[in-house]
């Protein structure tokens, strides 16, 4: 991928992270909203995994920007790229899982 | 000229006497400043070290000019990379009290503050030539990379140009504030990127890779699209402006960076800027034909 | 040896290394936000990691509180940074430069752009810690 496409994404989940975070915050801080927005729970799950898909890229991709700067050797960028892709997919994977134990799917 | 008029056009005598006490005002010595020099030769030294002149400056007085007062009369061996002393070369760049700075252009007394110490360093986040002078290969190969030409593809309006090309004014502004880069280091080596990452191509580079991408007369948008585009191109940049800060000559190279962006951007989803401009008929030729 | 060599090469490189990006003195207010935002940025990655670690762990009360001012900075000088990144908030080049010309891309519609990311930092983090210091032991 483009190195525009990947940071056009970071911009992207950005703006995710902000709304679906904020859903998440006061599902679990005001109890009046709280209640509002779990009852309905598969809307929330929804929610959650978006916010999850979101947070991860922008953390992990994050991460690779400061970590290609801190080691700018072109062999290494490649490395680093692929493994955080890779963790970053796996933490998705569990998450998700986790996510459907806690909000009550499995 | 008359004596009468010549009489009309001098100068009133108080006026110039005020004249010619403010430019001795200027030239007259008011302050003993010290001056910690940076010295090392990678060559030869194992480490470097820190030599120390005091010197008394003038309110007119630049930190190019105590360099050279220095190197004339108290260290012979003082290394400083200077030519045209009016901030057109960009060859004497260095850190002065911490900032990156021309120091033909910054005067002493203004560097210095309230305080009485100037200290002088190379630039930094670059190799070390000797003492004050920095190495530019890496510099001017990143503004290399990036194809700081105009690219075109009308191969035979090229070789028998039949005019000028196409331009209006608010063409040209798009990309004249850039032009003005005179290549002196100070952006490069502020942004704090450049810090830790070698790689990244650097705020003079990619300012001047924008100055030819929304030139009208240039073809090489998508030339240079994945050179800017790349791993250590312009998205390591994260808008900490520092570059913009330092430049002498307000190119505004973080301005410049983020307007790459958007165009990048726009590129993805498929506008291009212009169309490569036209050779106008010229008046020449119509001449010639007669 | 190879350490004497090693040495001469850091000297010789002048690189300033990782202490370069946190070098914000003597340069504008950009250049702490940029460092501030990084660093906030680590230390929300390491939180979230934790609070996957044991789903939905969160440090409590005055940490809270703290957690709510790194994240609602992230968040605010995060939006100052996308529409300035992305080109909408630097302004456009100069034609006629003034002598001194300072850029147009601090000093123009970006400086208000800063104090509008710094005023909603302290208006989001105020109503975090409303929550994070009364709502929430309330809530138990
Ligand atoms: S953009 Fe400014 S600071 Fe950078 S090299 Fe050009 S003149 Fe110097
Ligand atoms: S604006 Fe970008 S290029 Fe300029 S100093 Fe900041 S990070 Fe570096
Ligand atoms: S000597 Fe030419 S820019 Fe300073």
């Amino acid at each position: 991928m483009r190195e525009s496409t990947v940071m056009f994404l970071h911009y992207i989940t950005a703006i995710l992270i902000a709304i679906t975070g904020l859903i998440h915050l006061l599902a679990n801080n005001d109890p009046g909203i709280g209640a509002v927005i779990k009852a309905n729970s598969a809307l929330y799950f929804g929610n959650m995994a978006i916010f999850l898909a979101a947070l991860l890229y922008h953390a992990f991709n994050g991460v690779r920007v400061i970590l290609i700067e801190m080691v700018p050797d072109k062999c290494w960028t490649k490395w680093i790229s692929w493994a955080v892709l890779i963790v970053g997919i796996v933490t998705y994977a569990v998450g998700l899982q986790v996510l459907m134990v806690a909000l009550g799917f499995a | 000229m008359s004596s009468e008029e010549a009489k009309e056009y001098a100068l009133p005598p108080e006026v110039l006497e005020e004249t010619i006490r403010a430019s001795e005002e200027l030239w007259k010595p008011v302050r003993k400043i010290k001056f910690r020099i940076y010295k090392y030769n990678p060559r030869k030294d194992y480490a470097p070290h820190w030599e120390e002149h005091e010197l008394e400056v003038s309110r007119g007085m630049t930190v190019l000019d105590a360099l050279l007062v220095i190197k004339g009369e108290m260290d012979h061996s003082l290394g400083v990379r200077y030519s045209c002393r009016m901030g057109l070369c960009g060859s004497c760049a260095m850190m002065i009290n911490g900032k990156q700075m021309l120091a033909c252009q910054t005067r002493v007394l203004e560097a210095a503050g309230d305080g009485d110490v100037v200290e002088l360093r190379p630039l930094d986040n670059f190799p070390v030539e000797r003492d004050l002078a920095a190495d530019f290969t890496s510099f001017f190969e990143k503004h290399k990379a990036v194809k700081p030409w105009i690219i075109r593809n009308d191969e035979v309006e090229l070789n028998n140009p039949t005019g000028p090309y196409k331009q209006t004014v608010d063409e040209y502004a798009r990309y004249y504030q850039f032009t003005d880069c005179i290549k002196c280091g100070a952006c490069l080596s502020a942004c704090p990127t450049a810090a830790t990452d070698y790689e990244y191509l650097g705020p003079q580079a990619l300012a001047q890779a924008y100055r030819y991408m929304v030139d009208t007369r240039d073809d090489g948008l998508d030339v240079r699209i994945p050179i800017v585009d790349s791993e250590h191109g312009c998205w390591r940049c994260h808008f900490a402006a520092s570059c913009s800060d330092v430049c002498p000559r307000g190119v505004d190279p973080a301005q410049g960076i983020q307007l790459l962006k958007k165009l990048l951007i726009k590129r993805k989803f498929g506008f291009k800027p212009h169309k490569p401009a036209e050779a106008l008929p010229a008046k020449v030729k119509a001449e010639r034909k007669e | 040896m190879e350490a004497e060599s090693e040495f001469k090469e850091y000297y010789a490189k002048n690189m300033r290394g990782i202490s370069g990006w946190f070098k914000a003195r003597a340069y504008t207010i950009e250049r702490w936000l940029y460092a501030a935002h990084r660093i906030t940025g680590i230390l929300i990655v390491l939180f979230v990691l934790a609070h996957f670690y044991s789903t939905g762990w969160h440090p409590g009360l005055w940490w809270d509180a703290l957690l709510g001012i790194i994240v609602t900075f992230h968040t605010a000088n995060g939006i100052r940074l996308i529409l300035a990144e992305l080109g909408f908030a630097v302004g456009k080049p100069l034609l006629v430069k003034k002598p001194s010309q300072r850029p147009v891309s601090i000093e123009g519609v970006q400086r208000y752009l800063v104090v509008f990311a710094l005023v909603l930092f302290f208006v989001l983090a105020a109503i975090w810690a409303y929550y994070a210091l009364v709502v929430q032991p309330m809530m138990g």
